[in-house]
């Protein structure tokens, strides 16, 4: 295949309605429709606090075509573990239970209680969109915000000073069934994994790179490019690890350095070009690490 | 069929009466063998429910939330520091319409650790819009269970089942154990009104604007004040299956007394005792047992309370720079009554993190109460070390 | 709250809880936007360069949604001989194919040869004539074909001169069997004959037949080529060892065998150079050819070049001819003078500038000079205006008598199959123009560019007006490299031809080139990015964070709903060819 045609290859049934509350070009937004192509209709989605708090309209509005529970921030890996669980009991043991939280409450916030459901090996899938900050209540940063950023919380004079946490290795350190990253600029591999995942019983983990226009200050239309440039760059490889051991590339990651990727975002303006090199150090490194797990569990 | 079995067990008993179809907790002392026998209860295959191990308190009551809010019937217990964890969720699961019954050992707040009955920390969940019921004793705790989730489903709102730590929790005592068929008859599965389907699918917990929001507070109060009217009929109902009626207040030798003594959970049962002996010697003391905190008995304890002369109410809690908080609800209560209906209210603090009340304790205050003339204090601390 | 109540709810009653009733459709959050998206069809490079003016973007996607037969139909709307451009096309669209930055360019002459060979293999129906105007083609060259066929196709009854015993013109005379087996030239004179168009043979206008025998016509399209070699201007160029390139190529082609000798040197860059070299190499000569310029400025097809190479042809760049020595035997040797290359001249190309001191002989039996012929116009009547080695014509072929018309080699553009082809359509159009528009005002020439790709050549579906494939706001620019996301792209290896091994194409005249197999043809169509031409990808839909996209009816690809997009632009951001854009809102 030369060229990307979507045909058969995604599910045309949208679950997601227009109208819904999203800024113009929102990753989370496209999250969330190409996830949801991938479950189908049988499906309940249980969100914590996050941007798809407001992005799913106001009360009595939904922008879902599926049962939606908002929850409280830090609680949704125990909330799905509970409606799985009625379920269960019910009988009805094929409807797909999704937890879809932010980075804040997969890394932060939630992480207790989604590494609680993932210890327990719930029969739950765990979305979460990553946006690199907490973008809903204006652009704080998080465990999830990458080195060098700017946000309202680490100002330019003083910007994130910890790399990214590595939450697909903490989550793979539960062992769990599937984990995976991926991203809505690979959307084929996208769905892929969002149908592989719902084929495999237990907690399977999803971690999505949402770039965020107003959160990264970087024009509307390029939401697709960040999240590819991220990818190929080795800012945010898409793996995926089954049993918390196989480690397995899913796309080409041409590599190149990150300059390009971080200057196209207001978020990085502040970096001297030192800065930049030890960004690109601390991929590479990264980088080194993954491959190494891919070695290793293959 | 009678048991002699802890007050724990009385609650796990009540549990699985009630048929419960989701179960998540996390160990606490004092409530852990109420988990412990719902566990086994599970393995035997006697209670055919989920049991959810959560990793915290908090993480209990949002399983609870998620496997009530997919409709089925759902139970946790805790105490103490975890029921302080669960704070934010119990307002999630009340204004949620969330029918959820959970036990609350009562147990007192560190620091320092103290694993003793207190009642600060259930009533520090005063707000979060749970039904609180204060037992006072095996066969109550048991029967409160069942007809919890019967309430509780009925108005669409959370109840907390409340014993004091040890002091019932750990004291066996013979209970009379209904037949499954009674419960069944008195309790069916949950069919609930509104519940995640995928058949229709609709979004919950949205955002509510404040054109909406008080509304939504509204009916929550109101599905409160109307739990009163649906515990009667509970109660009746259970009454006629049982034979054994608690009631929200119950007054105790109350008639003409000059001096109505104010209790809730065991130190009911002492004061019962003193209250038989001041009798004997045909003195007018009598008790007044609030075993719902939540909602509010208000036009009861009016009723109850209207023209005694003194009112001596025994909290075994404290509202840091106020009172004991039974005792300022009661005086609030009391305020709109005439003056000369109005009995004057001596607010004992007593029994603290464990602290026994004793007989001698409560015979003690009764002196201390008819001897004044009016409270000193709204704060009458008693036996207090310093 | 799902019930609007003063009291609370009695038993059975649903509490009032925060519970949707609706969707957010009803929040119609297009009217964030100050932007909106376009679908806009533009002008694939390939088809802007296309001398014929083939929709060559359009056939590629017919092929790619397994439209064998609209792809076909679409081809012809164009170019009448597929088979034949397939083969001895330079292909101008393949250099400008913008999947050259991802990989390498489409092999558009593969794709196209396919398809002739295919529409040859099971000849498409019969036209009828249905207008009362005769038209007379003068000439069956590329574009005298080309003229005649769309005129026939337009309604018209044609009869077609051709001075020679065979109709083809230079695809007959000039170019060597080897790259265009007869077979196939045969077959497609066999078709347009089919469809009705007359070919009177062995009939020279001015010559055998007189020119007023064509007053009997209603206008005349005149493509007679040029046959004349130009001279080099040396001494001694006309004695013997000296001749004509193209006059050799004609008398091999018309199945003579001549003998020059062993050592033989054709002076030229063109294809004519390389035709002569190889035919002189089949004919057991040693062949070199000397060229003045150095191979990037070589006008004849590289692979042509590459071929000969393989074949055994040597070449020498930067020298030419000053000088010829003969002795009794005739040719002894030829002088020549090294280059070096100055300045750009008018073409673009570096001059080549001679080196005075530096000159050298070479050995030579034969010299067949192929720099360039020029064409004979002194047929045509005078009111024909004509200068500079070319009629003048206008943008529709037109010259100074309003019912004569010219293309092909007689008049000024580049002298290539495809010009031609493309003059002798222009024609076609211009006289099917002025028979509706008889006694009209004369159309400007600016009001052409409507029924252009670009400003490429004219398109037939552009002028009938029935373009087969359904475009959205088509708008009249190229696609500029930067409207193209190559991310969306995979890289494919191009399907090379597959080719006779140098030894076997140099024994005999066998086709050297034996193109792709159909089903890599094939393949290489799905290689095409559809510049600028919406092909449904459906990318633009999916990634629509607003679902604000969706299929389109009634011939409409896609519908943006304007009440949801809030114009983020990442449709027309990620749309893989440049058929989206941004405009204003308001505005």
């Amino acid at each position: 295949m030369s060229q990307t045609m979507i045909g058969d290859r995604i599910p045309h049934d949208e679950l997601m309605t227009s109208g819904h509350l999203a800024c113009p070009g929102c990753a989370g937004a496209m999250a969330m429709r190409m996830v949801l192509k991938g479950l189908g209709p049988d499906t309940i989605v249980v969100m914590p606090a996050c941007c798809w708090t407001i992005i799913a309209g106001p009360w009595p509005q939904s922008s879902l075509k599926v049962p939606l529970y908002h929850t409280a921030f830090e609680t949704g890996g125990a909330v799905a573990s509970g409606i799985k669980a009625a379920l269960d009991v019910r009988g009805d043991t094929e409807t797909n239970v999704m937890a879809w939280a932010g980075d804040g409450g997969t890394f932060d916030i939630g992480l207790q209680a989604l590494s609680g459901a993932a210890e327990r090996n719930e029969n739950i899938i765990y979305c979460c969109y990553d946006n690199e900050a907490y973008m809903n209540t204006g652009v704080q940063r998080s465990s999830a915000t990458p080195s060098g950023a700017w946000t309202t919380t680490t100002p330019s004079s003083h910007p994130e000073a910890h790399p990214k946490k590595d939450i697909l290795a903490i989550l793979a350190a539960h062992r769990i069934p599937y984990a995976a990253t991926a991203s809505v600029a690979f959307p084929v591999d996208l769905v892929d994994k969002v149908k592989k995942a719902k084929e495999i019983r237990g907690t399977r983990f999803l971690h999505i790179l949402a770039p965020c226009p107003p959160g990264w200050k970087y024009p509307d239309e390029s939401t697709i490019e960040m999240a590819r440039m991220a990818v190929h760059t080795r800012m945010f490889p898409l793996v995926e690890v089954e049993n918390g051991r196989r480690w397995r590339f899913t796309v080409d990651h041409p590599g190149g350095p990150v300059e390009p990727y971080l200057r196209k975002q207001g978020r990085f303006r502040h970096l001297s070009d030192e800065d930049i090199a030890a960004v690109q150090a601390e991929v590479d490194d990264r980088w080194e690490l993954f491959e190494r797990r891919v070695k290793v569990g293959t | 069929m009678k048991k002699v079995i802890m007050g724990n067990h009385a609650v796990s008993w009540g549990a699985k009466l009630s048929r419960v179809e989701v179960i998540s907790a996390y160990p606490i002392t004092p409530q852990t063998q109420v988990v412990e026998e719902l566990s086994e209860m599970c393995a035997e295959g006697e209670l055919a429910a989920r049991f959810i191990p959560v990793e915290s308190e908090h993480s209990a009551m949002a399983a609870c939330i998620g496997a009530s809010a997919a409709g089925v019937r759902t139970f946790t217990a805790t105490s103490s520091q975890g029921l302080a964890l669960m704070h934010e969720l119990l307002h999630w699961a009340s204004l949620g319409r969330h029918p959820i019954v959970m036990a609350n050992i009562n147990r007192a707040m560190g620091p320092g650790w103290n694993i003793w009955t207190d009642q600060n920390d259930s009533l520090s969940q005063r707000d979060t819009g749970w039904m609180q019921f204060y037992c006072e004793n095996n066969q109550e705790v048991l029967d409160t269970t069942i007809q919890a989730f019967k309430l509780a489903e009925a108005v669409d709102l959370p109840a907390m089942i409340i014993l004091d730590a040890f002091f019932l929790s750990h004291t066996s005592e013979p209970v009379d154990i209904p037949s499954a068929e009674t419960v069944d008859a008195f309790l069916p599965k949950r069919e609930a009104k509104l519940k995640l389907d995928v058949s229709d699918p609709r979004a919950f917990n949205g955002l509510v604007k404040p054109d909406s929001y008080t509304e939504m507070r509204k009916d929550q109060h109101d599905a409160m004040e109307r739990a009163f009217s649906v515990l009667e009929d509970v109660e009746a109902e259970w009454e006629r299956l049982t034979g054994r009626r608690f009631g929200a207040v119950e007054a105790y030798k109350a008639d003409d007394a000059e001096l109505l003594l104010v209790t809730s959970g065991t130190i009911t049962s002492t004061a019962r005792h003193v209250v038989n002996e001041f009798r004997d010697r045909g003195e007018a003391i009598g008790v007044v047992k609030m075993k719902a905190f939540r909602p509010f008995p208000t036009a009861q304890i009016r009723e109850v309370l209207k023209g005694v002369g003194r009112v001596a109410v025994l909290d075994r809690n404290i509202s840091p720079g106020r009172s004991g908080i039974f005792a300022e609800e009661i005086r609030a209560a009391l305020y709109d009554l005439p003056l000369d209906d109005r009995p004057s209210v001596f607010g004992y603090v007593l029994g603290l993190g464990g602290r026994d009340v004793t007989p001698a304790v409560i015979e003690e205050i009764i002196a201390e109460t008819r001897a004044a003339k009016a409270p000193k204090r709204e704060d009458l601390w008693v036996g207090v070390n310093s | 709250m799902s019930q609007k109540r003063q009291s609370a709810s009695p038993d059975g009653e649903p509490p009032a809880v925060a519970m949707s009733n609706t969707s957010t459709l009803e929040n119609k959050t297009g009217s964030w936007k100050y932007i909106r998206p376009v679908y806009q069809d533009q002008i694939a490079p390939c088809n802007a360069t296309c001398p014929v003016g083939i929709d060559i973007e359009g056939f590629m996607n017919f092929l790619r949604e397994r439209e064998r037969e609209e792809a076909c139909k679409l081809v012809l709307r164009e170019n009448p001989i597929p088979a034949i451009t397939g083969r001895v096309c330079d292909h101008p669209c393949e250099k400008a194919c913008h999947r050259r930055r991802l990989d390498q360019g489409l092999a558009v002459h593969a794709v196209e040869r396919m398809m002739g060979d295919l529409i040859l293999a099971d000849l498409p129906d019969i036209l009828l004539v249905t207008r009362p105007e005769k038209i007379a083609v003068v000439g069956s060259g590329p574009a005298g074909l080309a003229c005649a066929y769309h005129l026939a196709r337009l309604g018209f009854e044609i009869t077609v001169f051709e001075a020679a015993a065979e109709a083809g013109g230079m695809l007959r005379l000039g170019i060597p069997e080897f790259r265009l087996p007869r077979r196939v030239l045969d077959r497609q004179i066999e078709w347009l004959k089919a469809l009705g168009i007359e070919f009177r043979l062995n009939a020279r206008i001015g010559d055998t037949v007189p020119w007023n025998d064509l007053a009997a016509f209603d206008a005349v399209f005149v493509a007679t080529g040029a046959h004349r070699g130009r001279g080099m201007g040396i001494e001694g160029e006309t004695g013997p060892g000296f001749r004509s390139g193209l006059e050799f190529l004609k008398e091999v082609n018309a199945g003579a065998r001549p003998d020059l000798g062993q050592n033989v040197v054709v002076v030229g860059g063109g294809n004519t150079a390389i035709d002569c070299a190889r035919t002189a190499l089949r004919l057991g000569a040693d062949a070199l050819v000397l060229y003045r310029r150095s191979r990037n400025e070589m006008p004849a097809i590289a692979q042509e070049v590459e071929e000969g190479e393989r074949e055994g042809v040597r070449f020498m760049f930067l020298a030419a001819p000053v000088g010829v020595n003969r002795n009794d035997q005739g040719l002894e040797n030829i002088e020549c003078v090294r280059m070096r290359l100055g300045d750009p001249d008018e073409s673009g190309r570096r001059r080549p500038v001679p080196i005075d001191d530096d000159r050298f002989t070479l050995q030579a039996d034969t010299v067949l000079t192929a720099i360039g012929e020029v064409a004979e116009f002194d047929f045509l009547p005078d009111d024909v205006e004509a200068g500079g080695g070319a009629v003048a014509v206008n943008p529709l072929g037109g010259t100074s008598n309003t019912v004569i018309f010219a293309g092909g080699d007689m008049v000024e553009q580049p002298r290539s199959v495809a010009y031609a082809l493309g003059s002798g359509k222009r024609a076609a159009i211009g006289i099917d123009n002025y028979f509706w528009n008889r006694g009209e005002e004369e159309t400007e020439a600016e009001d052409w560019d409507s029924f252009r790709f670009a400003d490429g050549n004219l398109s037939m579906a552009r002028w009938y007006g029935d373009d087969p494939i359904s475009r959205s706001a088509p708008n009249n620019r190229v696609v500029r490299p930067e409207d193209i996301n190559l991310n969306h792209f995979v890289p494919v290896p191009r399907h090379e031809d597959k080719q006779l091994s140098g030894e076997a194409s140099a024994a005999g005249f066998d086709e050297v080139n034996t193109g792709v197999a159909e089903q890599d043809a094939m393949d290489e169509a799905n290689r095409c990015f559809n510049c600028g031409v919406c092909n449904g990808c459906e990318l633009c839909m999916l990634f629509c964070p607003d679902v604000a996209i969706t299929r389109g009816k009634d011939g409409e690809r896609f519908h943006v709903d304007m009440s949801y997009c809030k114009g983020c632009g990442v449709c027309a951001e990620e749309c893989p060819r440049g058929a989206i854009v941004m405009t204003r809102e308001g505005l």
